[in-house]
């Protein structure tokens, strides 16, 4: 089976901000992969002009918020890095009996990589002139402004990404196996906050093998 | 070659599609037809698993499955229509959804399996598709007016309208220029590819969209003004709409509503008022109903037969003005002696003046009316058998309306029969309906079968006014017995007049209503005496 994977572009984004790309993304994602009956439900992005869409399933809000919490965690004590979060839907299938037990074996079939840049806030200059305080601190609102505005055009960018990506790819998707909301099951993986960056990679180089693909970094 | 199940199959997908395409479009840029999906989402509402609502089928899609859908979204300016330097209306989107049969000289059909799993496929398909479409209707610029447009209370100078045709019409080279394009992937069918695509403006910065400095809209024929004509009908759809509360009964200035409706708008004089009340079983659908029927109201609005196979509508409030709120309320009506009776159309005529009294119970059959807010306030009445016996709180001021409405469109014949219905009352009978203090039809027949109730001005005072008054209600007063109907009554409408005057003057100077037979008995011999 092939397994299709989009790298999504790059975002760089500020600690602040992570929760709500995340949260457009992850669930502009699952809105296309969960196809079981759903109730659209509009969600204004609070920092930007974008409205995207969600399921109106409290699980599936309740389990993406744990995730993003889960890779802030990992942002606060690893600051000012580039990091991924990947979303994975996988068919589990063939329950090898092994020696340690029946072994669930997953083939993944799409796979996202939400790619971040995380920055830390710039601090304003400080300077003991009055005046030149103010002007630097107008500055620095300005350039925030414009720094939001353009990360808010970044966003819907990668929205418009994974639109073209859903629609281009559709050979691939299983058939549907249950009623429910979510109908493929998924997981997502973010940075572990006692791992380094590497045993992130390794879990990573993990599922690759089990797809049996290279993964596309395209 | 497919089954013929499977061709139904996919012929019920792709219309399904087209019909929710366009739900979907029309729900994200025609500001108050956001619908919301009602619980549990119907059979209909099921399909590509995404619950949006129900579109009424006035606005769905009516073309062969094969015929394009084209939905243009307008920005419209609201203005003075007259005003040449106003700006044209622009089209802003263009959405094309169609089923493209393969072309004849295309290479071999590809391989479609005949184990019903095609259909299958395509179904899956188009669920993403319509959730992709979903999605970009989000993150395309029109959606930030439509936002603007339904969360404003304040009128803007543009207003979001929208235009169905099966057709496409071509944009002049300047609009070409303007437009982008953004094309779905398409799906195979077993009748071709299902094509989605988008025409829309990137910027829409060009439109000064800011709030409107125009006053609001006045509506100059609502129910009961001189302007209104009594006389005009209930449209035939009205049961619907009666059953559906109108969301934006007062929409916020400058938002207009759907477009122009082609039915004319209901009165409490109509003859069968209660034909279209949503308690009545005569009329639409039941009272639960209302949620889920709340699209079809909007489709009531649309104009659904255009030139050229078009269909337009508008957010417009200029269409709405033409169906106020309270043409959709069953406003109270008289109790139906027959549909036609003079009887029954003094009913409808004085129904809507209230008689305000100490305890403004009432009962009224529209409880569940949405619009009784908007009614002018009912006669309240008591609960009590003989509602009338009560002269707190009675409004003689409508008491003489209601009777100077009565007389005025009473003739001789009229009044001879509201001459009997007067003695029935005076003996006892049914409530004196001309002087109706209570807008609920019903309630007054639940009065007119009432035994116990006593003519209100049946007072025994002996002032010459009062015994003038009295006279003439003496003269009303014994009906069932012809000998006692008063030669005033085929007097001139002179005499009528004076007759009012007396009646108005006996009823200042009545007694409080709450009196035992005995005061009927008392009037009655003194009309005789007169």
């Amino acid at each position: 089976m092939n397994c299709e994977t989009c790298q999504l572009k790059e975002l760089v984004v500020e600690p602040p901000e992570i929760r709500e790309v995340l949260r457009s993304i992850l669930h502009t994602i699952l809105f296309h992969r969960a196809l079981g009956l759903v109730r659209p439900k509009d969600v204004e992005c609070e920092l930007f002009d974008i409205i995207y869409v969600q399921c109106e399933d409290h699980e599936l809000e309740k389990k993406i918020d744990e995730k993003i919490n889960q890779f802030i965690g990992w942002v606060e004590k690893h600051p000012n890095r580039k990091s991924q979060v990947c979303i994975s839907f996988y068919e589990v299938k063939n329950k090898h009996a092994t020696w340690f037990g029946n072994k669930i074996e997953r083939f993944y079939w799409e796979q996202w990589y939400i790619n971040l840049h995380i920055v830390s806030p710039k601090p304003h200059g400080k300077s003991h002139n009055t005046k030149a305080h103010v002007v630097t601190g107008e500055n620095a609102f300005e350039e925030s402004n414009s720094r939001c505005a353009a990360l808010g055009s970044s966003l819907r960018e990668v929205l418009l990404q994974i639109i073209n990506f859903v629609n281009e790819k559709k050979d691939h998707i299983p058939p549907l196996q249950n009623s429910e909301i979510v109908s493929f099951p998924y997981e997502i993986s973010t940075p572990s906050s006692s791992d380094s960056s590497f045993g992130w990679h390794a879990d990573v180089l993990k599922r690759m093998l089990q797809t049996g693909h290279p993964s596309m970094l395209s | 070659m497919a089954t013929p199940s499977e061709s139904d199959r996919t012929e019920q997908i792709i219309t399904l599609f087209l019909h929710k395409a366009q739900h979907a479009v029309l729900a994200s840029r025609i500001p108050h037809l956001n619908l919301s999906a009602p619980r549990p989402a119907s059979a209909r509402d099921r399909w590509f698993h995404l619950a949006l609502g129900d579109l009424p089928a006035q606005i769905g899609h009516h073309g062969a499955v094969m015929d394009p859908l084209v939905v243009d979204i307008l920005l419209t300016p609201r203005g003075d229509a007259d005003d040449p330097a106003g700006s044209p209306e622009a089209v802003v989107e263009r959405w094309t959804a169609q089923c493209v049969p393969p072309s004849p000289w295309s290479a071999a059909a590809p391989h479609h399996p005949h184990d019903g799993s095609w259909h299958r496929k395509t179904y899956k398909k188009s669920i993403i598709l319509l959730r992709s479409l979903y999605a970009l209707l989000r993150l395309l610029p029109a959606h930030r007016i439509f936002r603007l447009l339904c969360s404003s209370s304040q009128p803007y100078n543009y207003d979001l309208s929208y235009r169905i045709s099966s057709f496409v019409a071509p944009f002049s080279r300047a609009e070409d220029a303007e437009l982008k394009q953004y094309s779905f992937a398409p799906v195979e069918t077993l009748f071709g590819q299902l094509v989605v695509s988008v025409q829309y403006r990137p910027s829409l910065a060009n439109f000064n969209l800011e709030v409107s400095s125009m006053p609001p809209m006045i509506i100059t024929d609502y129910v009961g003004s001189p302007a209104a004509d009594p006389m005009r009908p209930f449209p035939s759809s009205l049961p619907e709409r009666v059953s559906r509360p109108i969301m934006h009964q007062y929409p916020p200035t400058g938002i207009r509503t759907s477009a122009t409706p082609s039915f004319d708008r209901p009165h409490s004089w109509n003859s069968t008022p209660l034909a279209h009340h949503p308690l009545s079983s005569a009329s639409g659908p039941p009272v639960s109903e209302i949620g889920f029927l709340l699209p079809e109201h909007y489709g009531h609005l649309v104009p659904n037969q255009r030139p050229l196979g078009e269909t337009k509508g508008s957010s417009g409030y200029n269409e709405l003005k033409l169906s106020p709120p309270l043409s959709t309320s069953a406003s109270p009506s008289p109790p139906t002696r027959g549909g036609d009776s003079p009887q029954s159309r003094f009913h409808l005529e004085t129904a809507p003046v209230s008689i305000p009294t100490g305890k403004s119970q009432h009962r009224s059959p529209n409880l569940s009316d949405p619009f009784k807010s908007l009614l002018p306030p009912p006669s309240p009445r008591s609960t009590r058998a003989d509602p009338f016996r009560k002269s707190e709180g009675l409004n003689l001021g409508d008491v003489y309306s209601n009777f100077h409405i009565y007389a005025a469109h009473k003739g001789l014949k009229d009044g001879r029969d509201d001459s009997g219905r007067f003695s029935a009352l005076s003996s006892g009978g049914s409530p004196r309906y001309g002087f109706s203090r209570s807008s609920s039809r019903l309630s007054i027949q639940d009065d007119l079968d009432d035994g116990d109730f006593s003519y209100p001005f049946a007072v025994d005072d002996v002032d010459t006014s009062d015994s003038q008054a009295r006279s003439f209600d003496g003269r009303e007063a014994p009906e069932d017995t012809s000998s006692h109907k008063s030669p005033e009554y085929g007097s001139s409408h002179k005499s009528r007049e004076a007759e009012v005057g007396i009646l108005v003057h006996m009823l200042k100077t009545a007694a409080p209503l709450r009196q035992g037979q005995g005061s009927l008995q008392s009037s009655e011999s003194n009309a005789e005496v007169i």
